[in-house]
């Protein structure tokens, strides 16, 4: 049983790139076949995030216009199992591809692939009807910022109206420090608004931007604390119920005390 | 008194007399003979031709305004008769048609009872949701998202969005949301947004809006949150 996952957010710059190639490589090392799809088409990252932009030969609109076979412009990334990326092109626009054709790809991808990730261009346009056109589950990225969430609930209403039902929420560069202060919006306050489940919280981590730089995605790093957040949401992909992680880590003495005597909950 | 029940309205070849279909002859010559008191005085000592159109007229309700006219205004009526031109449809008026296409006389009265949409979901950002009639939203309206209705709009949820009710000009319609936060709220002509200063959430307080004397008032419809 295979399955299309659209990652979008509408919202540029909130990490859905970075939420692909993470999670791709986590299922990938859960031992799942897996291809990365990149549909941002003029604009492409993934390939650069995932350290692989030296070696594309072809790419998705010529797999679509019938210059070459899936195979062929299909990457193989050698440092984990079972992962490959689909890149898009740079030199054309995202008229370049249809829903129709994406589609049909994405029912041939399901032949060979466990899972399909595909990342989503930001906007609402031409590039986000190819992206979510063959998908089955979609997970919605947001920051803890308004506008984020607001582009976040358009995603939404649009997934809705495509038929896509339940979409999942990741919320990303969450700082535990700034919610604790009331500078930044909580979990809880963007679920109040959103009203959909959540299938993961990564916090901020600078190791984010190391490991995007290096093209080594953080979900290798054990060290990480997104690492750990990401592959959670890997195992909850999967279909594990798995609790969400506690940020409150550098609690202090008396919270501790607390806890100990049962007189705080979380 | 009611504008708009008779008009005047001077031609190359004189005056014509615009009246309404709906109204009885008593109010149509009371309401020239008011009019004709503010501003008969500029037609003293002229000589005219008047010609009427809008409503029909027998011979003696003719001569009455005729007499009327000539009574109020000193002027020599040379002739009284209904005009039989078609109007033509000046710059003016189809100008004011579209400038306010919210003039319909006629607005959505049935707030009591009358049509009603119920719609089903979040009203997400982006969306609109629209009906002529009552509207009652059965979710939350995320900010972003509109809901407007010619009658009352009632949200059982969150409502953070736009909300228009009596879209078309009825100022008693009523706002009612289980959370009323809405980055604008409009009753009829009455645009309000909420005031600047961050209000810390209460949770979940019924609340309701409606129009007085132009002003929009916001009050708890449940007596255990007054």
């Amino acid at each position: 049983m295979s399955e299309v996952i659209v990652v979008t957010s509408g919202k540029g710059g909130v990490g859905k790139t970075t939420t692909t190639a993470n999670l791709g490589t986590g299922l990938a090392l859960a031992g799942y076949k897996v291809v990365l799809v990149d549909t941002d088409i003029g604009l492409r990252n993934l390939d650069v995030v995932m350290g692989l932009e030296n070696r594309i030969v072809y790419d998705l609109v010529d797999v679509v216009e019938g210059f070459c076979r899936v195979k062929q412009a299909l990457i193989k990334d050698k440092r984990y199992e079972g992962l490959y990326l689909l890149p898009a092109a740079q030199t054309r626009d995202k008229t370049a591809v249809n829903p129709q054709q994406m589609m049909k790809l994405c029912q041939e991808l399901k032949e060979e692939f466990d899972y399909i990730l595909i990342d989503c261009p930001a906007g609402i346009e031409q590039g986000f009807k190819n992206a979510i056109a063959g998908a089955d589950r979609a997970i919605v990225v947001t920051t803890p910022e308004v506008s984020a969430v607001r582009d976040a609930d358009r995603i939404i209403g649009l997934l809705e109206a495509n038929e896509l039902r339940n979409p999942k929420l990741l919320v990303n560069r969450l700082r535990i420090d700034m919610v604790k202060r009331g500078d930044m919006m909580s979990i809880d306050d963007i679920i109040d608004i959103l009203a959909i489940g959540l299938i993961g919280v990564v916090p901020d981590d600078e190791k984010i931007v190391v490991s995007t730089n290096r093209g080594e995605p953080a979900i290798t790093d054990d060290k990480a604390l997104a690492g750990q957040a990401y592959r959670n949401i890997v195992r909850r992909i999967r279909g594990e119920e798995v609790p969400f992680m506690n940020f409150n880590e550098d609690q202090g003495f008396v919270d501790k005390l607390k806890k100990l005597f049962g007189l705080k909950a979380n | 008194m009611e504008e708009n029940i008779i008009n005047f309205k001077a031609t190359v070849n004189g005056l014509i007399l615009i009246m309404r279909e709906e109204d009885d002859f008593d109010t149509v010559y009371e309401n020239i003979e008011r009019k004709l008191e503010s501003s008969g005085r500029f037609f003293k000592g002229a000589s005219m031709s008047v010609k009427y159109r809008g409503r029909k007229l027998n011979a003696e309700q003719e001569k009455m305004i005729s007499e009327l006219i000539s009574k109020k205004t000193n002027a020599e009526i040379k002739s009284f008769e209904e005009d039989t031109s078609v109007p033509e449809p000046s710059a003016d008026e189809t100008e004011k048609v579209i400038e306010k296409p919210k003039m319909k006389r006629v607005f959505f009265k049935d707030l009591e009872e009358g049509v009603t949409k119920f719609y089903k979901g979040t009203v997400r950002s982006g969306k609109l949701v629209s009906f002529e009639g009552n509207l009652v939203v059965i979710g939350d309206v995320n900010p972003g998202g509109e809901v407007i209705a010619t009658g009352n709009v009632i949200v059982m949820g969150s409502l953070r969005g736009m909300v228009h009710a009596g879209a078309d000009g009825n100022k008693d319609a009523i706002v009612a949301a289980l959370s009323l936060q809405p980055v604008q709220l409009r009753i009829a002509d009455v645009i309000t947004r909420p005031p600047d200063t961050k209000e810390t959430s209460r949770g979940l307080v019924p609340e309701m809006a409606f129009v007085r004397d132009d002003l929009v008032y916001i009050e708890s419809f449940l007596p255990q949150y007054k």
